[in-house]
Protein backbone atom coordinates (compact mmCIF):
# COMPACT_ATOMS: atom_id res chain seq x y z
CA UNK A 1 0.00 0.00 0.00
CA UNK A 2 1.43 3.57 -1.10
CA UNK A 3 2.37 5.63 1.97
CA UNK A 4 -0.10 8.81 3.07
CA UNK A 5 0.27 11.22 0.44
CA UNK A 6 0.51 14.37 2.29
CA UNK A 7 2.38 18.24 2.17
CA UNK A 8 5.49 16.73 1.64
CA UNK A 9 4.55 14.33 -1.03
CA UNK A 10 2.60 17.15 -2.59
CA UNK A 11 5.50 19.51 -2.45
CA UNK A 12 7.83 17.03 -3.65
CA UNK A 13 5.65 16.83 -6.81
CA UNK A 14 5.71 20.62 -7.19
CA UNK A 15 9.57 20.92 -6.77
CA UNK A 16 10.23 17.80 -9.17
CA UNK A 17 8.30 19.03 -11.66
CA UNK A 18 9.23 22.69 -11.33
CA UNK A 19 13.11 21.32 -11.76
CA UNK A 20 12.41 19.51 -15.11
CA UNK A 21 9.76 21.84 -16.45
CA UNK A 22 6.96 19.74 -16.53
CA UNK A 23 3.40 21.63 -17.51
CA UNK A 24 0.87 20.19 -15.14
CA UNK A 25 -2.11 21.11 -12.74
CA UNK A 26 -3.69 19.49 -9.92
CA UNK A 27 -7.32 18.47 -10.62
CA UNK A 28 -10.09 16.42 -9.21
CA UNK A 29 -10.46 15.81 -5.78
CA UNK A 30 -7.17 16.37 -4.71
CA UNK A 31 -7.16 19.74 -7.03
CA UNK A 32 -10.21 20.65 -5.21
CA UNK A 33 -8.84 19.87 -1.77
CA UNK A 34 -5.42 22.19 -2.15
CA UNK A 35 -8.37 25.21 -3.18
CA UNK A 36 -9.47 24.67 0.78
CA UNK A 37 -12.48 22.04 -0.38
CA UNK A 38 -12.85 20.12 3.10
CA UNK A 39 -12.96 16.47 1.83
CA UNK A 40 -11.04 12.67 1.35
CA UNK A 41 -9.47 11.50 -1.76
CA UNK A 42 -7.53 8.49 -2.30
CA UNK A 43 -4.78 9.75 -5.04
CA UNK A 44 -3.18 12.97 -6.89
CA UNK A 45 -4.49 13.63 -10.20
CA UNK A 46 -2.42 15.64 -12.55
CA UNK A 47 -3.61 17.42 -16.08
CA UNK A 48 -0.72 16.51 -17.78
CA UNK A 49 -0.24 19.18 -21.44
CA UNK A 50 -0.06 16.67 -24.00
CA UNK A 51 3.40 16.64 -25.88
CA UNK A 52 6.82 14.52 -26.21
CA UNK A 53 8.61 17.24 -24.37
CA UNK A 54 6.44 17.59 -21.79
CA UNK A 55 5.78 13.45 -21.24
CA UNK A 56 9.65 13.13 -21.98
CA UNK A 57 10.25 15.73 -18.71
CA UNK A 58 7.34 13.93 -16.98
CA UNK A 59 9.29 10.77 -17.09
CA UNK A 60 12.55 12.05 -15.63
CA UNK A 61 10.35 13.88 -13.37
CA UNK A 62 8.28 10.68 -11.63
CA UNK A 63 11.73 8.72 -11.70
CA UNK A 64 13.52 11.16 -9.40
CA UNK A 65 10.38 11.10 -7.35
CA UNK A 66 10.77 7.15 -7.21
CA UNK A 67 8.36 5.72 -9.54
CA UNK A 68 9.96 2.65 -10.84
CA UNK A 69 8.76 2.92 -14.82
CA UNK A 70 10.03 0.08 -17.85
CA UNK A 71 11.03 2.25 -20.99
CA UNK A 72 7.85 0.76 -22.55
CA UNK A 73 5.95 2.18 -19.50
CA UNK A 74 7.74 5.80 -19.97
CA UNK A 75 7.12 5.55 -24.03
CA UNK A 76 3.11 5.61 -22.92
CA UNK A 77 3.43 8.79 -20.66
CA UNK A 78 5.62 10.55 -23.04
CA UNK A 79 3.14 9.64 -25.98
CA UNK A 80 0.69 11.61 -23.68
CA UNK A 81 -1.46 8.28 -23.84
CA UNK A 82 -4.78 9.90 -22.61
CA UNK A 83 -5.31 8.47 -19.08
CA UNK A 84 -2.03 6.55 -16.70
CA UNK A 85 -2.44 5.45 -13.86
CA UNK A 86 0.34 4.78 -11.80
CA UNK A 87 0.74 3.00 -8.32
CA UNK A 88 4.60 1.85 -8.68
CA UNK A 89 5.64 4.79 -6.85
CA UNK A 90 6.07 6.42 -3.41
CA UNK A 91 2.11 7.52 -3.63
CA UNK A 92 -0.83 7.06 -6.15
CA UNK A 93 -0.87 9.33 -9.14
CA UNK A 94 -3.35 9.56 -11.82
CA UNK A 95 -1.47 11.52 -14.55
CA UNK A 96 -4.64 12.88 -16.98
CA UNK A 97 -3.50 14.13 -20.47
CA UNK A 98 -7.23 15.04 -21.85
CA UNK A 99 -9.72 15.40 -18.85
CA UNK A 100 -13.56 15.07 -19.88
CA UNK A 101 -15.05 18.26 -19.95
CA UNK A 102 -11.63 20.73 -19.99
CA UNK A 103 -11.26 21.63 -23.66
CA UNK A 104 -7.74 22.53 -23.70
CA UNK A 105 -4.79 22.54 -21.24
CA UNK A 106 -4.06 26.08 -22.31
CA UNK A 107 -7.26 27.38 -21.28
CA UNK A 108 -7.00 25.61 -18.46
CA UNK A 109 -3.70 26.66 -17.74
CA UNK A 110 -4.58 30.59 -18.63
CA UNK A 111 -7.36 29.83 -15.33
CA UNK A 112 -5.24 28.22 -13.03
CA UNK A 113 -5.06 29.02 -9.60
CA UNK A 114 -1.35 28.94 -7.15
CA UNK A 115 -1.68 27.97 -3.79
CA UNK A 116 1.53 28.31 -2.03
CA UNK A 117 3.28 27.40 -5.72
CA UNK A 118 0.86 24.52 -5.98
CA UNK A 119 -0.52 24.60 -9.93
CA UNK A 120 -4.32 23.69 -9.79
CA UNK A 121 -7.28 24.25 -12.04
CA UNK A 122 -9.88 26.60 -11.42
CA UNK A 123 -12.97 24.93 -8.98
CA UNK A 124 -14.86 25.60 -12.68
CA UNK A 125 -12.99 23.35 -14.54
CA UNK A 126 -12.85 20.63 -11.83
CA UNK A 127 -16.50 20.59 -11.58
CA UNK A 128 -16.61 20.97 -15.24
CA UNK A 129 -14.21 17.54 -15.82
CA UNK A 130 -16.64 15.76 -12.97
CA UNK A 131 -19.68 16.49 -14.47
CA UNK A 132 -18.50 15.04 -17.90
CA UNK A 133 -17.17 12.32 -16.19
CA UNK A 134 -21.03 11.33 -15.01
CA UNK A 135 -19.67 8.51 -12.95
CA UNK A 136 -21.52 7.33 -10.06
CA UNK A 137 -19.32 8.69 -7.90
CA UNK A 138 -18.91 12.17 -9.41
CA UNK A 139 -22.32 12.63 -8.90
CA UNK A 140 -22.53 12.17 -5.70
CA UNK A 141 -19.99 14.65 -4.86
CA UNK A 142 -21.10 17.34 -7.15
CA UNK A 143 -23.85 18.92 -4.90
CA UNK A 144 -21.39 19.45 -2.05
CA UNK A 145 -18.31 20.77 -4.83
CA UNK A 146 -20.73 23.19 -6.12
CA UNK A 147 -21.64 24.17 -2.73
CA UNK A 148 -18.06 24.67 -2.37
CA UNK A 149 -17.59 26.75 -5.02
CA UNK A 150 -20.41 29.42 -4.19
CA UNK A 151 -18.02 29.81 -0.81
CA UNK A 152 -14.84 29.81 -2.75
CA UNK A 153 -15.47 32.50 -5.15
CA UNK A 154 -16.93 34.95 -2.09
CA UNK A 155 -14.05 34.17 0.10
CA UNK A 156 -10.89 33.72 -1.90
CA UNK A 157 -7.98 35.64 -1.11
CA UNK B 1 -29.23 37.21 11.94
CA UNK B 2 -28.00 36.63 8.69
CA UNK B 3 -28.09 32.43 8.53
CA UNK B 4 -25.30 30.18 6.94
CA UNK B 5 -28.17 29.02 5.00
CA UNK B 6 -29.22 32.41 3.45
CA UNK B 7 -25.49 33.12 2.32
CA UNK B 8 -24.58 30.19 0.74
CA UNK B 9 -26.58 29.98 -2.25
CA UNK B 10 -25.65 27.30 -4.74
CA UNK B 11 -26.95 28.00 -8.55
CA UNK B 12 -29.58 25.88 -9.72
CA UNK B 13 -28.77 22.17 -10.72
CA UNK B 14 -28.60 21.65 -14.07
CA UNK B 15 -30.87 19.15 -15.84
CA UNK B 16 -29.25 15.50 -15.32
CA UNK B 17 -30.18 14.90 -11.84
CA UNK B 18 -27.31 16.22 -9.86
CA UNK B 19 -29.38 16.76 -6.66
CA UNK B 20 -30.55 19.49 -4.74
CA UNK B 21 -29.28 19.84 -1.45
CA UNK B 22 -31.46 20.59 1.40
CA UNK B 23 -31.00 23.59 4.11
CA UNK B 24 -29.18 21.64 7.15
CA UNK B 25 -26.96 20.18 4.45
CA UNK B 26 -26.31 23.85 3.43
CA UNK B 27 -25.48 24.77 6.69
CA UNK B 28 -23.56 21.64 7.67
CA UNK B 29 -21.42 22.26 4.69
CA UNK B 30 -20.83 25.96 4.93
CA UNK B 31 -19.54 25.50 8.46
CA UNK B 32 -17.17 22.41 7.34
CA UNK B 33 -15.73 25.12 4.32
CA UNK B 34 -15.07 27.85 7.21
CA UNK B 35 -13.56 25.68 9.50
CA UNK B 36 -11.23 24.29 6.58
CA UNK B 37 -10.49 27.96 5.81
CA UNK B 38 -8.58 28.09 9.27
CA UNK B 39 -6.74 25.13 8.81
CA UNK B 40 -3.44 25.66 7.03
CA UNK B 41 -2.94 23.68 3.80
CA UNK B 42 -0.31 20.98 5.63
CA UNK B 43 -3.35 20.22 7.50
CA UNK B 44 -5.66 20.04 5.33
CA UNK B 45 -4.00 18.00 3.62
CA UNK B 46 -3.43 15.42 6.20
CA UNK B 47 -6.63 14.81 6.86
CA UNK B 48 -7.34 14.88 3.27
CA UNK B 49 -5.39 11.68 1.68
CA UNK B 50 -6.51 8.59 3.48
CA UNK B 51 -5.55 5.36 1.14
CA UNK B 52 -7.85 2.40 1.39
CA UNK B 53 -7.27 -0.53 -0.78
CA UNK B 54 -9.42 -0.73 -3.71
CA UNK B 55 -9.88 -3.87 -5.67
CA UNK B 56 -8.78 -4.17 -9.02
CA UNK B 57 -7.78 -0.45 -9.24
CA UNK B 58 -4.90 -1.11 -6.90
CA UNK B 59 -3.80 -4.30 -8.29
CA UNK B 60 -1.73 -3.25 -11.68
CA UNK B 61 1.43 -0.52 -11.11
CA UNK B 62 0.49 0.94 -14.35
CA UNK B 63 -1.81 1.39 -16.77
CA UNK B 64 -2.63 3.49 -19.53
CA UNK B 65 -5.55 3.78 -21.45
CA UNK B 66 -5.61 5.54 -25.01
CA UNK B 67 -8.78 7.50 -24.53
CA UNK B 68 -10.61 8.69 -21.99
CA UNK B 69 -13.44 6.35 -23.55
CA UNK B 70 -10.99 3.34 -22.99
CA UNK B 71 -10.26 4.61 -19.16
CA UNK B 72 -13.95 5.01 -18.39
CA UNK B 73 -15.06 1.26 -20.54
CA UNK B 74 -12.28 -0.34 -18.71
CA UNK B 75 -13.54 0.85 -15.33
CA UNK B 76 -17.07 0.27 -16.04
CA UNK B 77 -16.57 -3.35 -17.04
CA UNK B 78 -13.80 -4.45 -14.59
CA UNK B 79 -14.42 -2.44 -11.18
CA UNK B 80 -16.77 -3.24 -8.86
CA UNK B 81 -19.93 -1.00 -8.68
CA UNK B 82 -19.36 -0.11 -5.09
CA UNK B 83 -16.58 1.85 -5.99
CA UNK B 84 -18.53 4.37 -8.40
CA UNK B 85 -16.32 4.35 -10.81
CA UNK B 86 -19.36 3.46 -13.03
CA UNK B 87 -21.56 5.58 -14.85
CA UNK B 88 -24.29 7.18 -13.15
CA UNK B 89 -27.69 6.45 -14.73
Amino acid sequence: MAPRFEYAQASEIRDAFARHGVRYLFIGKSGAILLGYPDTTQDADLFMEKGSENGAAAVIALRDLGFSLSEPQAEEIRRGKDFVQLRSGPFDVDLVFAPDGIETFAGAWQRRVEVEGFPVCHLDDIIASKKAANRVKDRESLPRLMAFREYWLTHRR
Amino acid sequence: MCQPSDRLKIPAMEAGGIREPDPEELREWQAEFEAAARRPLATRLRYAFIHTYKPVLDDAPFRAFDTMADYREWCAKNLPSWLGYGPAV
